[in-house]
């Protein structure tokens, strides 16, 4: 069962993470890497790696999305 | 270099690189199982030694204390450049922009639903987040996953659409401060092991009882500066982009 | 264990840190003081942590965590002579920086210059003390985060950001080499502990991890030291970055990560490694040939002086990764010398560079053509500066350059007078030729010779407003007793012996071993020290020579007759120099494809030949 677990959240990451890669367009990338993100916190999960996964939730839910964002943001005013 | 010259340039030896990589990783240990002997002996001596029911918080900040001040400063060094890298937008606005901007701001249009939802959870988010940050030692988190939790609760008010109010909760001076209260605040604590002549970092605080918030002497109150430093950083972020990102919309 | 290990880490993270917290409180000059006072503070440290170590080690265990039954709980700092020779360095230089700057800014927000500066320099000293493969990482880390931020300081104008972004991606991409390599190993031995990992794989012949775990953390350090083809990312960073920054990023940063590579090679993989000596040493010896001859070529082609003096630093790590390829400890201690006193000479020529910068309003070679005339005492530092370069006796250059060439010609390489020759007259030459064409107007007027379609166009703007009428006192003096000391390194008696000396300890795997995970007193392995002499010294004469001849070169060759330069002509050396001009295209996609190249061909190499 954890076996299943474990496979089914790494072929996840690597799904995803493809999927941010292909994506050119920033905004749009944006929100992929979210459920990369999300993606990477149930694999710590289920590594039995709750501090990571912890940090994982505010990096990749919090932090890096909202960089982005406000990045973006900042580039189209000044556009 | 044409786009064309330089994929050819970049796939074969890509591919290379992939191929030496596969090659090292068929001398791994198999999955699941940990050869190293460092595990197993901070296994056996973090409850023990020093009281802390966290193993992975008593190496981050305790046997390993030093990474994570390395680690502080990038995250400081990264907020004061962003900061340094974002100064000159703010000059341009001073000059070429009008004052009313708080007024004009645009935010003011956020839905009802939006506004009390928003305002409902700053609460929870603070409690939470400081919860997080205290019980560092004892179960999963501590000050950095703590410290981005707290960060997001003056987001919530200007999610809210009370950019004023964000810009009261959290001052400029004071985010300042915290950032670089929290980054000192760490190596503070070093230089008191010191001065109580242990080595730098040294576990000198009364450990306390095992699983008690009061425990495992120095690694909560790092937790505490950590906290402080990455919220304080966050925001400070925050705070440069949304200054400029807001005016110029309204 | 002494108390004095921590503190040029922590002093200067602290003061960043307290100068973050009360930045209002401070003015500019108060952190100005405070800042010049914590790297004066830091460097006096450094030297009495160099005098402390002697001629042994001192292991500090940082949370008072010392090693189990060989197993290292916590992180050390391992000091030896070469670790605090360097921070040593970097302190000393960040002196010279911080004085420089004191004129420097109309205005700085929020002392945030400072305050990266401190940074940097506690992340750089951390870095050479540090005796933890992951604990370098971080430091490592750190370092890049600040430089980056520094290199764009400048963001009034648009090429400061391109310039930074060039450097950080591509370092970035060097730290996750490193990362990656870090993972390996620690899979392999679950130590970090440089000693540590040392021991445990230590006993076998390397296999593909471990082949591909020293490659990448070799050539992740080597992004950063900016070797051949790694090294597109630092002229771009140079040509921007502030001056002062630019002093410590050519002095010592780029420095550092040859000093890193050096540091995990000796004290974790020349045990797997040592019975394959021969083949590491003909890999490194063609990168470092490859690097020293590019960058000395493209040095002598540029006529922006910041770039003209990047690529004579790209020029002389080859020098140093040449002397660190011969695995052997004349050699080391050689590039140690070498590396101080052009850490000295460059810092003193970029501070040269600034000075033209803050009275000019330029750094361009044709722009600035006779209009210095009236800057007789900078001149003369261009001058010494380039004597230097030319390994002229008695410059410490010279007796770095000696060193390596004599362990080269005892290895067989007698070709290795030539290269070092070669370099020192084309870095010099170049330095003279824009010395006459600035400083006294000679030679015709030429637009944008060689002038390439994708180099971005740096414009200079002027760091400093204040009186432009003449120099401070405060940047001249800097340069001036940087090149005092580079050419005092040169006459200390038994400077070489000590420096050997101190690489024999560098390179005794097994005596560091002993001394941080057996608390073993350090002890220095017998080992044949090259006599006193000065008989290379005619090389450097030589290279003077040349370096005259090829600014004289430069300046006057339309007076040339026309058979002769037909002649010449037909060489087509111009074409190759417009070509290799074009690689250097300033986009960094370019860059990462050659970073990709490089890694899958040393990697390549490696694994055939390390097996």
């Amino acid at each position: 069962m954890t076996g299943v677990l474990q496979g089914l959240t790494m072929v996840s990451v690597a799904v995803f993470a493809t999927a941010v890669v292909l994506n050119r367009d920033p905004l749009p990338q944006a929100m992929v890497f979210a459920f990369f993100g999300m993606s990477l916190v149930l694999l710590f999960l289920v590594l039995q790696a709750p501090d990571v996964s912890l940090s994982a939730i505010v990096v990749g839910a919090m932090a890096y999305p909202l960089m982005t964002v406000l990045t973006l943001a900042k580039i189209r005013q000044r556009r | 270099m044409s786009t064309r010259t330089r994929l050819l340039l970049f796939v074969l030896p890509a591919l290379g690189v992939a191929a030496l990589l596969v090659w090292s990783f068929t001398g791994l240990p198999s999955f699941g199982h940990y050869p190293g002997p460092y595990g197993n002996v901070v296994n056996a001596q973090v409850v023990p030694v020093r009281h802390a029911t966290n193993a992975v918080a008593s190496v981050n900040f305790d046997f390993r204390g030093v990474d994570t001040i390395g680690e502080e400063f990038i995250l400081f060094a990264a907020v004061m450049g962003t900061s340094a890298l974002l100064r000159v937008q703010r000059r341009e606005r001073q000059e070429g922009s009008s004052d009313d901007r708080d007024e004009s701001h645009p935010a003011a249009e956020t839905a009802g639903a939006v506004q009390v939802i928003c305002m409902a959870l700053v609460a929870p988010i603070v409690l939470l987040g400081i919860y997080i940050v205290v019980h560092g030692h004892l179960t999963p988190g501590g000050g950095f996953q703590g410290g981005v939790i707290l960060a997001t609760a003056p987001l919530m008010v200007y999610l809210g659409g009370r950019y004023i109010v964000f810009r009261q909760v959290s001052p400029k001076g004071l985010l300042d401060f915290g950032e670089g209260a929290g980054a000192g605040g760490f190596v503070a604590i070093g230089f008191i092991a010191m001065l109580a002549g242990a080595a730098f970092l040294e576990n000198v605080f009364p450990l306390g009882k095992a699983s008690e918030v009061f425990s495992a002497g120095t690694i909560p109150v790092i937790n505490l500066s950590v906290g402080l430093e990455v919220a304080g950083g966050l925001l400070l972020v925050m705070w440069e982009f949304l200054e400029q990102a807001l005016v110029v919309r309204g | 264990m002494h108390w004095l290990v921590p503190l040029p880490v922590f002093v200067p993270l602290t003061v960043a840190a307290t100068m973050a917290a009360g930045s209002f409180v401070f003015g500019r000059r108060v952190a100005d003081v405070l800042a010049l006072l914590t790297a004066v503070a830091t460097a006096a440290l450094c030297i009495a942590i160099l005098i402390h170590v002697g001629s042994g080690r001192d292991v500090y265990w940082f949370g008072g965590w010392k090693p189990v039954k060989g197993v290292a709980l916590g992180i050390s700092f391992t000091v030896d002579t070469f670790g605090a020779g360097t921070a040593t360095l970097v302190a000393v230089l960040m002196v010279a920086a911080f004085s420089f700057s004191w004129h420097f800014f109309d205005e700085t927000v929020e002392h945030r210059f400072t305050i990266l500066m401190l940074v940097f320099l506690g992340a750089m000293v951390g870095f050479s003390l540090s005796g933890d493969l992951f604990n370098m990482f971080v430091f490592f880390e750190v370092m890049g985060v600040a430089a980056y931020a520094l290199t764009g300081y400048k963001v009034e104008t648009r090429a400061p950001l391109q310039g930074a972004l060039n450097f950080a991606i591509s370092n970035s991409v060097g730290g996750y080499m490193v990362l990656l390599g870090i993972g390996l190993v620690y899979a392999r031995t679950g130590a970090l502990n440089l000693a540590q990992i040392g021991r445990a794989i230590g006993g076998h012949g390397p296999d593909g991890l471990i082949i591909v775990a020293f490659t990448l953390i070799f050539i992740g350090f080597l992004v950063k030291a900016a070797v051949v083809p790694f090294h597109f990312w630092l002229a771009d960073a140079h040509a921007v970055a502030p001056t002062p920054v630019c002093i410590l990023f050519s002095g010592v940063m780029v420095e550092l990560g040859l000093y890193g590579a050096a540091r995990v090679y000796w004290t974790v993989f020349a045990g797997p490694f040592g019975a394959h000596g021969d083949a590491l040493s003909h890999v490194l010896l063609g990168l470092g040939v490859l690097t020293a001859v590019l960058g000395a070529v493209m040095c002598f082609l540029q006529q922006h002086i910041k770039r003209l003096l990047a690529y004579s630093t790209v020029s002389h790590l080859g020098l140093f990764l040449v002397g660190f390829a011969l695995l052997d400890h004349s050699a080391l201690g050689g590039v140690a010398i070498y590396v101080m006193t052009h850490g000295a000479m460059k810092g003193a020529l970029f501070i040269g560079a600034g000075i033209l910068l803050h009275r000019l309003g330029s750094v361009d070679e044709e722009a600035l053509r006779g209009r210095a005339r009236h800057m007789p005492w900078t001149g003369l530092l261009f001058v010494f500066g380039a004597l230097a370069l030319a390994e002229v006796p008695p410059f410490g250059t010279g007796l770095g350059a000696d060193l390596i060439e004599d362990a080269g010609s005892k290895a067989g390489y007698h070709w290795m007078p030539w290269l070092f020759g070669l370099v020192a007259a084309l870095t010099a030459g170049a330095v003279l030729r824009a010395t006459a064409r600035v400083f006294l107007g000679l030679g015709p007027r030429e637009v944008s010779r060689f002038s390439a379609d994708g180099e971005s166009q740096e414009e200079d703007e002027s760091e400093t407003q204040e009186d432009r009428g003449r120099t401070p006192k405060s940047m001249f003096i800097p340069a001036a007793v940087l090149l005092a000391a580079c050419l005092g390194l040169g006459l200390v008696p038994g400077l070489a012996g000590r420096a050997e000396h101190a690489a024999v300890r560098f390179q005794d795997q097994h005596g560091y071993a002993a001394t941080v995970l057996d608390r073993a007193k350090a002890t220095t392995p017998p080992a044949e020290v090259s006599p006193a002499k000065w008989g290379g010294r005619l090389y450097g004469l030589g290279a003077l020579g040349g370096a005259l001849a090829l600014a004289a070169y430069a300046l006057f060759r339309n007076q040339i007759p026309e058979q002769v330069r037909r002649a010449g002509r037909a060489l087509s050396l111009g074409s190759a120099f417009v070509g290799l001009r074009r690689i250097h295209s300033g986009d960094v996609s370019d860059y990462i494809a050659w970073l990709t190249l490089g890694i899958a061909s040393v990697g390549g190499l490696f694994s055939l030949v390390l097996r």
